[in-house]
């Protein structure tokens, strides 16, 4: 690590290594800085940056950059939600597979909605969403549950304690169980763009097997409101 | 929405303003890469770059078969079938008007790499002679001759030869669709024997094979072979001007991946359907023309990167097809990406916020590099 400033920078900015490690760490040294994606801040002149952005400016001239991983795009039509429910349908690595399906699943969406807007009367045109990342968004906000269960073993009894998630908790259930539901109740010739396209458009409206999940476990969440107490944190 | 059709309007207009708008009304900036010219006949070079409309009925009375896939679905969402006007297909337009019918049929042969619209070139030049009254033989697609067949019968009329009824019958319903008018008034020259007990006289209209072939599958590859052979005569007598539009050439005079029984693999000069065709793309007769696309995607044992008509046609088909016309076809230029970029947004195809932006039109050209087919597959799921 040929830092251009002194070893006693390094060896201040060194992190204190723990005896266990955890799985997920970075083997970067602290100095390192993250990559920049986005075309818009370098093409603002300097008079418009703000302070911060100015400092940050100065301290890429200096310290090193990380890698880009693949998944970062400098691409204006990339979604970081649809890049992590990508990941999530991908099966053994095959990304491009499950890039394609994805994007075959918002076509179908849109040629739908599209085919019912151009059927519509006038006065109900502004009512149907053509929109396929919007439908999308949406349907997997409506998925996402407010309260979960967590399993807490307290006098050799396990009990099913209704417990608050985190956000990244939440878009993980909503998803997971999106494509867990698409995977096992489809008929077996049905390819899963269709499928999924179909699910997406029905959650979207509030209806359909996942929003019913959801409401499943708010439903056990609220009966098992008594033990509500056994959480500690 | 107000906004988008002014900067669309300035957009289009910077691209097309060496252009007169005569038939274009200055109010609707809609209309700047439409044209409301809907015959074939009168397309010019101003009508370069504009898309012009089939109506849906001779849609399906024109293309039974023969559209892209792709290009069917648009027609679904959409409900209108919009083609682009292109340089390749004014050029043959132009030469199948000026071509004298007397002279011995010339072959064009439409070539180009993956995507960049040859089987709608073809297409355009097909609704341009059906609208002249010409009688059109369109092969969609030749590669659905030489694989994928599921029943090959040996041929009751050359025992060398395999017949196959499947694709003989789906052909000539579609045949049937667009030419019924030609079918009624034609007659048959001579007698042909179906079998035993069937036959069809000197005199009957070729509508009668059609349906034998129909009726007897049995016999569906036999009737193919009567039909070419009548109207070919035919149009070399003058009766009718012909035009044999044949999709993906390359095919005839390839391999085929089809087996006999005994595994003995089948070249394409053994199919029956094949041997007519090849007849019919001989320059011996008169009173038409021959027009041809080569194409990769569908064809046997030929490399993806291979698509001049050396490669992909072989030693024996060129030298079967020469001399023909080469038609080179490109990507889009400046002005057909900004057409046709304006009318997926027009249609409502480009849904994504910043598809409308100017990012987002530059990231769509550099990364379809302007070529049709990828720039169709990139603004679907946007």
């Amino acid at each position: 690590m040929a830092t251009p400033s002194a070893a006693g920078l390094g060896r201040r900015l060194r992190a204190w290594l723990p005896r266990i490690m955890p799985v997920r760490w970075s083997r970067y040294n602290p100095s390192y800085l993250e990559p920049e994606a986005k075309k818009e801040l370098y093409q603002k002149p300097l008079e418009e940056l703000t302070d911060e952005e100015r400092e940050q400016m100065e301290l890429k001239a200096v310290r090193p950059i990380k890698a880009a991983p693949p998944t970062l795009s400098s691409s204006v039509f990339s979604d970081p939600m649809i890049s992590k429910f990508t990941n999530m349908m991908m099966k053994s690595g095959n990304k491009v597979l499950a890039r394609s399906l994805m994007s075959q699943t918002l076509e179908a969406i849109k040629r739908k909605q599209l085919e019912k807007y151009h059927k519509a009367p006038e006065n109900e045109k502004e009512t149907i969403e053509c929109n396929p990342y919007v439908i999308f968004h949406q349907a997997l906000k409506n998925c996402q549950p407010i309260i979960g269960l967590s399993n807490i073993t307290k006098g050799g009894k396990t009990y099913q304690v209704p417990v608050p998630l985190t956000d990244n908790r939440k878009r993980f259930l909503a998803m997971k169980w999106m494509i867990t539901e698409c995977r096992e109740n489809k008929h077996r010739r049905m390819m899963m763009p269709e499928k999924l396209s179909q699910e997406l458009l029905l959650a979207f409206n509030n209806e359909g097997p996942v929003i019913k999940k959801k409401h499943v476990l708010h439903k056990m969440a609220e009966a098992n409101r008594a033990y509500a107490h056994f959480r500690w944190w | 929405q107000l906004d988008r059709g002014c900067a669309l309007h300035t957009a289009a207009r910077a691209g097309l303003s060496s252009v007169p708008t005569r038939d274009v009304p200055a109010e609707r900036p809609r209309a700047v890469f439409h044209t409301s010219e809907s015959d074939p006949a009168k397309h010019t070079e101003q009508h370069e770059g504009r898309l012009y409309s089939i109506p849906l009925e001779e849609v399906k009375a024109v293309f039974p078969h023969g559209l892209p896939h792709r290009f069917q679905q648009q027609i679904q969402t959409f409900h209108e079938a919009r083609v682009m006007v292109r340089r390749p297909a004014l050029e043959l337009l132009a030469y199948l008007r000026s071509s004298n019918l007397a002279h011995p049929a010339v072959r064009y042969v439409i070539y180009g790499e993956r995507g960049t619209g040859k089987t709608m070139t073809l297409c355009h030049v097909v609704h341009y002679c059906w609208r002249q009254g010409w009688l059109v033989l369109h092969v969609p697609d030749a590669h659905l001759w030489v694989k994928n067949c599921k029943e090959l019968l040996q041929s009751s009329y050359n025992k060398d030869r395999l017949d196959q009824p499947l694709q003989a019958s789906v052909w000539l319903k579609n045949f049937k669709t667009s030419n019924e008018r030609f079918l009624r008034e034609m007659k048959t020259q001579k007698k042909y024997t179906w079998g035993k007990r069937e036959s069809t006289e000197e005199g009957r209209p070729l509508g009668e094979v059609v349906e034998q072939g129909l009726a007897r599958v049995r016999s569906a590859s036999d009737a193919v072979g009567v039909l070419l052979r009548e109207v070919r005569l035919q149009s070399h007598r003058g009766s009718c001007r012909l035009l044999v539009a044949v999709d993906s050439v390359n095919a005839l005079w390839g391999q085929t991946t089809l087996r006999r029984e005994d595994k003995s693999p089948v070249s394409p000069e053994e199919l029956t359907l094949v041997h007519n065709l090849r007849k019919m793309l001989r320059n011996d007769w008169s009173g038409g023309a021959i027009v041809t696309t080569l194409s990769q995607t569908g064809s046997l044992f030929k490399p993806s990167s291979a698509y001049t008509p050396h490669e992909l046609l072989g030693k024996e088909g060129f030298d079967a097809l020469d001399p023909f016309v080469p038609i080179p076809v490109g990507n889009y230029s400046a002005k057909e990406f900004e057409s046709c970029y304006g009318y997926y947004l027009e249609r409502k195809w480009l849904q994504h916020e910043k598809a409308h932006t100017e990012d987002g039109k530059a990231e769509l050209q550099f990364l379809s590099g302007s070529n049709p087919r990828q720039l169709d597959r990139l603004a679907g799921p946007l």
